[in-house]
C-alpha cells in the first residue's frame, strides 16, 4: 500500500477517475431529467382557451325584455330573424344596419332543439362581427 | 472558446457526446414547462366549440364541463343535474365573484346547454362564460 504508484497516481490515472467520478453523476441527472421532461410532457396542455361573455336575461325577465330586441332564431334547416328566414349573410347585414341606428341593440339567439351548440356559436360569431354586444342565448320555456 | 480535445482512445469521453443530448433535453423540458398549462384532466373528452373571437383566458375559478351527450361535471366531479343548483350553491359560498366557465362540447346540444346556464342564473351566478378555442 505504500508503494509510490499508490502514493502517487500518474497524471493520466487522475484523469480518468475525474472522467469517471463525472459519468457517474450525470446519469442520474439525465435520468431525472427525462422523467420530468416525460411529466411535463403529458401533463400540460396547449389548448388556447377562450371565453365568450353571454349577458344574462334571467329566466323570468325575458319574456318581459322581449320587447324592443331582435329574435334570431337557429334551426336545424336555417336561421329565422323575427320569424323571416334568411340566410347568415343576409342576418349580418341586417343586424349591421339595424345596429348603426340603435347601437346598443338587445338580441336573442334561440337554439332551436337538434341545433348543436357549434353552429350557435358560428351564429353568435357572425353577430359580433356585426358589432352587436348585448348577445344573449336564451331558449324555449314551453319545452 | 473551447476547443475540442484530440481524441486520445477509441471511447473516452461517452459523457462529453452525451452533453449536447442534455442540453436539447433541459430545453425541451423548460418549454413545455413554461408553454403548457398544467390542469387537472377532465372526466370525460369534450371538443371545445370553436369561435373567431373572444377574450383570451384559461378556465379557472368554477368550471362547468358538459358533454356532447350532455353529462354534467362541476370541477371535475360529475354531477346530476337535478343535484346542480345544490352543488353550485356550495360553491359560491365561498366565492366572492360568482362567474363560470361552461367548457361544453362543440357537438352537444345547443337548447341543452342554455337550459343549463339558465339553471346556473337561478342558482345565483352573475357572469357565464362560455369557453372556445380559436378557428383553425
Amino acid at each position: 500500500m505504500n508503494s509510490p504508484a499508490f502514493a502517487r497516481p500518474p497524471s493520466w490515472r487522475i484523469a480518468r477517475l475525474r472522467r469517471r467520478h463525472r459519468l457517474i453523476s450525470l446519469t442520474p441527472l439525465i435520468d431525472v431529467v427525462f422523467i420530468l421532461l416525460v411529466f411535463f410532457m403529458l401533463a400540460s396542455s396547449f389548448l388556447d382557451w377562450r371565453s365568450i361573455v353571454l349577458s344574462a336575461p334571467s329566466a323570468g325577465a325575458a319574456s318581459a325584455a322581449m320587447e324592443g330586441t331582435l329574435l334570431v332564431e337557429v334551426r336545424p334547416r336555417g336561421l329565422r330573424l323575427s320569424g323571416r328566414p334568411l340566410t347568415l349573410e343576409a342576418l349580418e347585414s341586417r343586424v349591421r344596419s339595424r345596429l348603426a341606428d340603435k347601437p346598443d341593440q338587445a338580441i336573442f339567439v334561440k337554439p332551436a332543439a337538434g341545433v348543436p351548440l357549434q353552429r350557435a356559436v358560428a351564429v353568435l360569431d357572425r353577430l359580433t362581427a356585426a358589432g352587436a354586444t348585448r348577445l344573449s342565448l336564451i331558449r324555449d320555456r314551453t319545452r | 472558446m473551447r476547443l475540442e480535445r484530440p481524441r486520445t482512445g477509441g471511447s473516452g469521453n461517452e459523457d462529453d457526446r452525451i452533453l449536447p443530448l442534455i442540453n436539447v433535453v433541459f430545453l425541451l423540458l423548460i418549454f413545455f414547462m413554461v408553454v403548457g398549462s398544467l390542469s387537472a384532466t377532465d372526466p370525460f373528452a369534450i371538443e371545445p366549440p370553436r369561435s373567431a373571437n373572444g377574450e383570451a383566458g384559461d378556465p379557472k375559478d368554477i368550471v362547468l364541463l358538459i358533454g356532447a351527450d350532455g353529462r354534467l361535471a362541476l370541477d371535475g366531479a360529475a354531477v346530476e343535474s337535478a343535484g346542480l343548483p345544490a352543488a353550485i350553491a356550495r360553491r359560491l359560498e365561498d366565492a366572492p365573484h360568482p362567474e363560470v366557465h361552461v367548457k361544453a362540447d362543440g357537438g352537444a346540444e345547443a337548447a341543452a346547454v342554455v337550459a343549463v346556464m339558465e339553471t346556473l342564473r337561478e342558482a345565483g351566478v352573475e357572469r357565464v362564460r362560455l369557453m372556445t378555442v380559436p378557428e383553425g
